[in-house]
Formats: C-alpha cells, structure tokens, sequence
C-alpha cells in the first residue's frame, strides 16, 4: 500500500456523511500495517509488544505510542528530509528535547482541520472576519497551533482578517479597531487563539475601560490553557469574563484540545456549562485507560487518554497521551494536561534530578 | 470511618486548635486524619511552650535518663501488642498505601535501631566523651568543654516512609533540645503517635517536643517557627529546601538535606551460578522495599561482565526476584501521574540503542537493561530500575563523578579487596555511605546521614580555655 492510496481513501472517509465502525477499523489496519512497515521505531515497538499486521485484528489493538517517544525518536513514515511539515511542541526541561511530528504532505491534515473546524467552530457560516492572538507560520514555522490559526484565517476568514500579535506582544489598538468595525458594522467577529493571550487582552482592554458590544453570532475560540504564561483562572472566571468583556454568550465560547503528536483536534460545544464535553470527529475514537496496563477505564473513572487519529498518516494512529479525562456518552472530560505543566509523579525525580546535576547532564 | 488526630500540641487547649480534615484510604475513605490548623499566634505560643520546658526540664536531665525514656518508648513501639504499635501497624499501610506486612517488618527492624545499646553507639559515633552533653569534659587540647544543643531545633520533614521522622527526633532529644516537628501530609501521623507515647512513658519530658503541621509552603506559619527557632533541620527536594532557606534570618543555621540518589554495583563474582540467585533477591529487595521512596534506595545497578552470568542475564534474574517480591509484597497503589511517568519511562529505556526492557504485564516493576548506554540516569522509582553492563566495576566511579553532590548509597557485592578499593573511589567521588545489597534501605544504628555527624552538627560547644583554669586559681581562696 503506498502513501497517495492510502490518502485517496482517508480523505474520502473524512467528507463522509455516512461514515460507519467498520469502514474506521478497515482504515486504522491498513494504517497499521502501512506505519509498521514504514516507521521503524514504531515497528520495532510494536514488535516488541508481540503487535504485528497479523496479530492485531480490531483498532483498539493497535499499541497506544507515548508521546515521551516524539521527543527520543523519529517517528516518520517518509524520510525526515522529505517531509512537508515538521510540528514540535515547545521545549522542555527533559534534555531539552522536543517532540516532533512528521508530515509528508498536509493535504489530509487540511482536510481534517477543515471538516471539523466548519462543524464545530464555524457552525455553518461560511467566512467570518477573525482576529488570532497568535504568532503566524512564518513566526513560528514548527507549530501546529500558528498552522491551524493560519488554515483558519485563509480558509474561513473574511478579507481584514488578521494577526493581532506582534513583537511586542497583543496589539490592544488594533484588536479594540476590530471590535468597533464589528459593533459599527453589525457584521459578527470570531477572536481566536492562545487562551493565555486571550487573557493577556481581556487585561489589555481592562485597562483601557473598554468593553466590546460584539453582534449576535461572533464567536470566541480558545486553545492551551495557561501554562503559567498568564494570571491563573478558574474556567468559570475565564468563561465569565470572556462573556462579560466581548458580549459574546458562553455557549458561544469554543474550547479547542490539540495536540502536536495528532493531525486533529477536538472540540466542545461551547462553555455554557464548564468543565464542558469534549469530542473529536468521525475519523478520531478517544479511550479512557489505566496507563500501566493499557486496559479501558470503567465510564465515568478518571484514566489517561489514548486517541486513535487516522489523519496522523504519517506517524502513527494511536497515541497514549499524559492528560487525564473521563469518558461520557459523547466524549470526555479533559481533566488535566501535563504538557507545559512541572511534570508530576515520580517523574519529578527525573526532572529535578536533571535540573540538580545542572550543567553536567546538558 | 476511622479518625485520627494528627500532631502533638502540648500547652495548646486542644479545644482551641481548629482541625482540617484529610481523608486516606484507596477510596480515600478508610481514615480521616483531621491535622491541626493552627494560627501564628498558637504557633508562637507552642514553640514558646516547648522552649521553656526544655529549658527547665531537659537541659539539666543527665543524658542516661533521656535514653532511657527513649528506650522504653521505643520498647513499648516493638510491642506488637501495645496499642500504639496497634495503630501503626493498622494505619500506616492505609494512609502511605504499602504493604501491610512490609510496613510491620519495616518498622520493627528499623525501631530496633533505637534501644538503648543503639542509642549509646549513636553518642559515641560523634562524642569521644558523651558525657560533654551533661557537664564540662576534660578536652584533648587542655581546658574543658561541654556540648549545648539548640533551644529549639525545628524539623521539616518529608516523604512517606513510616518511622523516618525518629532518626531526627532522637537526635534532637539526645542533644537535649526542644524539638518542633512539621508532619508532611503524606504520612502526617507517626511522628505525633511516638511523641504522645514518649509523652506518657515519660510525663516529665512531656512538653519538651511538639509535632505540628501546616500545608507545605506556608509562609506565614513557616516564618513564624523559623524565626523561633536556633536551628533548622530540613528533608525533601531541593526546591521546598531553597524556600525555607530564602527565609531564615542569617542568624540561624540551617542543615538542608535535600533528595539523593543511590546505587548498586555487582562484580563477576556475586554473578556465579551458586551466587547469582542470592545477588538478584538482594537487590529487589532494596528495589521492592517502600518502593525506592527513600534515597537510600537504589537507582541503578552496574553489573560487571566477565561472571558467569552476564549483564543482560542478570537483568532478567532481577525481574524474576521482582516479579516473586511483587506476589510477597504488592506495589501500593499509584496515582495516574506515577503511571503515566513509569509508561515514559519505560518507553524511553526501550528506546535507547541496545536497550532492552523486561517489565510486568500489571505494570507493578520494570528492569531496563542497557548494553551502551552507561550515563548515570534516575529510575522513575516505584521498583522501576536500569541494568547497565559495564567491563570493570572501576569504571562506575568515572561515570559517576558529574553527580557528585547527589549521590549517596552505593549497594555493593563485590569480595573484600575489591570492596575497599571501589570504597575509596567512590568516596572521592561523593558517595557517603556503602552498604551491602539487601541492606541499603535499612541503615545501620549511629551511620552518618549524608556524611554528617547527625549529633555533633546540631550542637555548640563551650570552652574553658585551659589557661583560665591558671588564672582562676590564681583567685581563689587558696592562692598563696
């Protein structure tokens, strides 16, 4: 099977309407056994697990990969230098190394981000005038996140539209000249971003005693948490005065969950009600497992979550993610992410002993 | 639904101290610890308390009788019936989550070190003449001296290893100072059960020690105590240590004595056929036992080749041994975090060239085998740990020198000769203590922790210079 079949059939699976459990797991094989024959790291893991194409019949065999492995490996199908895109989450204290995802093209991830971000962000409005509080690609060539806000603003964003960050941080002058052309124009406004830059500017307007009155139908998405880069909030102090400083209702408030080591991303429908459920699209399963053995969490206990993206083409399907959640009827709970975070648990040994030996570990 | 108090507040109206409950338990069910919440002045009025009794009833008490309350206490401890010992063997394993039997075998080896023979070798280890804690000795210089410890010796204490806080706690008694302990929350009981006992087996020392608790990092509480107290003796990571550092007066001493690592070495010999087995079990057990939690506990073991049993075979007779302890003694239960960390570290083991990982299917252990790789690296701890293959023990010194201020334990099988000449390396290097396999976890009477003088460096001396004894006879009465 190579790359473009496989693509072929991916992408007619993502425009699906009817998309059904066994067309998923008839993909999720042939990725299988497409990213075991491809990705050596990957297949030398796999092996070891006694998982091969020919012992793993059902997707939920297919080994769950932990991201820790992003960072020591190069887990690529296609030779590194051939890839289109590379994608690192931000440096750690673990040496310094960062986590890496390869992509021989980015047509399925397009197509992914595009289907999933026009159902659940969008709500079928066709182009809206969009401000990111976010660097661009060009800034920032190896995140995923300035991608996917670049695909937004090209792809679903009216002319204007723009980035509202610059070197010296949120551009406050410029993102108030938004909101009033919105209040003036009646025309509805989506704000999108870090949700630690849209802290930066609910402080920003704050200060200057400004409000935004924005129409019906705008729209605010968030994305990341605070990592310790903004005043800490409680999600309903966030929701609240994103609510009360944009006049933009909570349901309206859009929480997206992404990861570098994926090629899709999930999504809430809105926070009208905080922690909200959280969900990926058709051609993502998240499960809830105990991270030791690997087995399903019973619903409604707390696990690590492992997805299953069939868009990670490239890569691999199934990753065993560090964030904690619990599984409901249609989706889960995002409990906590350990990415940006100290790390916790005996990790912390690691970690501080790293930082303790200093220099001679570097 | 048990409930505990936690702490022990002489001179506080108990009815005064507000309570803040924590439950324990796998379902965080089994016990209420309700710890004490108490305000800056109450802490002000404890540490005060506890200065004043210690000065009137503690610092003119010969040395012989303090040992002996501390004998009976601990005597009392060893009881399997006694109702204190009753509890702890009851509820440490519930509120710390390790096994039952590990945590009764545990303790009583370790209360063992504390009887009075053991409490004498203790003295003698850091006093030529103990007697220097009671009155002026005669000095080996000429003129005299005797040895004062502090009015108030303040510990903070961390991790949850039962009975850790006593080392300290004994120590600070022998010295004859007023102690004020801070539980951590994770075994925030064992310090105030052994005080109460002390208490009653010795009403007349009763008010020269308090245990108290606050949430780590307060830094009201914190200030409030440390600007009370003489000397400060602090456990735990590094950061916690810098903070309590950052607000001490000057003024006052500080003995921090922030996380270590250790490890094992084993030479061909321990690897023959009739040895190998023996060698395997010695160091799970140093694995299995409280889960490495103490920095006693061993990270890695350097395994020479050459033996009759290699490395890598050696790696697979140590998941074995763990495997058996696992059945003995179960792992205690892990949050998400800890397990999600052993799954990454695990992972990345494998991932290393020529690394091999040999774990459980239920993920309570694993062995990592490295054949290259020989940087020094922490395990994850909870029985996970790295085998490195190395051609001459004599190597590991070398490998080891980066870490010098980290280190230790080293764990050694390995014949006599060898044994001294690898001492003498590692010493230079900054390992404090050698121990045999199987005993690196349980740490003789009197050791040196860290390499200090766990007595001498909490107390004072003061000198009659040997020429003021001249001059003062040339005042006295009887001078002709």
């Amino acid at each position: 099977m190579v790359y473009d079949d496989i693509t072929v059939d991916l992408l007619s699976f993502i425009k699906a309407d009817a998309p059904n459990n066994d067309e998923f797991n008839r993909i999720a094989l042939q990725l299988f056994a497409y990213q075991f024959a491809h990705n050596q790291p990957f297949a030398k893991f796999a092996r070891a697990r006694g998982k091969t194409p020919r012992t793993v019949t059902s997707w939920t065999d297919i080994p769950a990969v932990p991201i820790s492995a992003f960072k020591a490996l190069e887990m690529t199908c296609c030779r590194p230098d051939e890839a289109e895109a590379i994608f690192m989450t931000s440096g750690t204290t673990l040496g310094r190394l960062r986590g890496k995802s390869y992509h021989q093209s980015l047509s399925v991830y397009d197509a992914s981000m595009h289907r999933n971000f026009s159902e659940r962000f969008m709500g079928g409005i066709e182009r809206l005038h969009m401000g990111i509080l976010f660097p661009t690609v060009e800034e920032m060539p190896n995140s995923s996140l300035a991608y996917y806000l670049d695909l937004a603003v090209r792809d679903f964003g009216l002319p204007g539209s723009s980035h509202l960050i610059g070197e010296a941080g949120i551009d406050i002058d410029r993102l108030i000249a938004d909101l009033v052309r919105a209040e003036t124009t009646g025309r509805p406004y989506a704000l999108l971003g870090a949700s630690f830059s849209l802290v930066h500017a609910l402080d920003g307007m704050e200060k200057r005693g400004y409000s935004a009155n924005l129409p019906a139908s705008s729209r605010i998405l968030d994305t990341g948490g605070f990592k310790g880069q903004s005043r800490e909030l409680t999600l309903n102090e966030f929701y609240d005065s994103l609510s009360h400083r944009f006049n933009v209702p909570r349901s309206q408030c859009i929480n997206m969950y992404g990861m570098t080591e994926l090629s899709s991303q999930f999504y809430d429908d809105g926070n009208a009600i905080s922690p909200s459920v959280k969900s990926g699209p058709h051609w993502v399963k998240t499960r809830v497992v105990n991270p030791l053995t690997g087995a399903a969490m019973p619903k409604g206990e707390t696990g690590v979550l492992v997805h299953t993206d069939l868009a990670h083409v490239n890569i691999v399907t199934t990753i065993l993610t560090e964030d904690t959640g619990i599984e409901t009827d249609d989706g889960f709970f995002l409990l906590g992410r350990a990415e940006g975070t100290e790390a916790k648990g005996c990790s912390m040994a690691v970690d501080e002993f790293l930082r303790a030996a200093g220099s001679a570990v570097a | 639904m048990i409930v505990e108090h936690a702490g022990y507040l002489p001179g506080l109206d108990a009815d005064s101290v507000d309570r803040q409950a924590k439950a324990y338990g796998p379902e965080g069910a089994e016990i209420s610890v309700l710890l004490p919440v108490l305000h800056e002045k109450q802490v002000v009025q404890l540490v005060g308390h506890v200065r004043e009794q210690a000065q009137l009833k503690l610092k003119s008490r010969p040395l012989g009788q303090i040992i002996d309350a501390i004998d009976l206490t601990v005597s009392r401890l060893l009881d399997r019936q006694d109702p204190y010992r009753r509890r702890m063997d009851h509820l440490l394993p519930i509120i710390t989550g390790y096994d039952r039997e590990m945590v009764r075998l545990g303790l009583t080896g370790y209360l063992k070190t504390f009887r009075k023979p053991q409490l004498q070798r203790f003295l003698a280890e850091d006093f030529i003449n103990p007697a220097i804690l009671d009155s002026f000795q005669p000095l080996p210089k000429g003129g005299l001296g005797r040895a004062f410890g502090p009015k108030i010796l303040t510990h903070v204490w961390a991790g949850n290893v039962p009975g850790l806080p006593l080392w300290s706690l004994v120590a600070g008694l022998l010295v004859k100072a007023g102690n004020i302990g801070k539980v951590p929350t994770a075994e925030p009981m064992f310090a105030g059960w052994f005080s109460q006992l002390f208490a009653e087996v010795a009403p007349e020392l009763a008010d020269c020690l308090a245990v108290v608790w606050w949430q780590g990092g307060d830094e009201v509480l914190e200030t409030a105590v440390l600007n009370e107290s003489d000397l400060v003796l602090g456990y735990g990571r590094n950061e916690s240590l810098a903070a309590i550092q950052s607000r001490l007066p000057i003024t006052k001493r500080f003995l921090a004595f922030g996380h270590k690592v250790s490890f094992a070495m084993v030479s061909a010999e321990a690897l023959n056929a009739s040895k190998v087995c023996a060698t395997a079990r010695l160091v799970a057990y140093d694995v299995a036992r409280y889960d490495q939690q103490g920095c006693y506990a061993p990270h890695m073991v350097f395994v020479e080749r050459g033996g009759s049993v290699s490395p890598e075979r050696f790696a697979q007779y140590l998941a074995h041994e763990l495997a058996v302890f696992e059945e003995k003694f179960p792992l205690r239960p892990l949050s998400l975090e800890e397990g999600s960390a052993i799954v990454s570290w695990r992972n990345m083991e494998e991932m290393i060239p020529g690394g091999q990982v040999f774990s459980a299917a239920s993920g309570s252990w694993a062995v990592s085998y490295q054949a290259e790789d020989k940087v020094f690296s922490p395990s994850c701890l909870n029985r996970t740990i790295r085998v490195v293959g190395i051609d001459a023990l004599d190597q590991v010194p070398a490998i080891l020198a980066p870490f010098s201020a980290l280190l230790q334990t080293a764990g050694i099988a390995a014949p006599p000769e060898e044994l001294v000449a690898l001492a003498s390396a590692l010493g230079e290097v900054g390992v404090t203590r050698i121990a045999a396999i199987g005993d690196m976890t349980s740490p003789e009477a009197g050791w040196h922790h860290d390499g200090r003088f766990n007595l001498l460096d909490l107390v004072k001396v003061t000198e009659i210079d040997g020429r003021a004894e001249g001059s003062a006879d040339r005042l006295a009465s009887y001078d002709d």
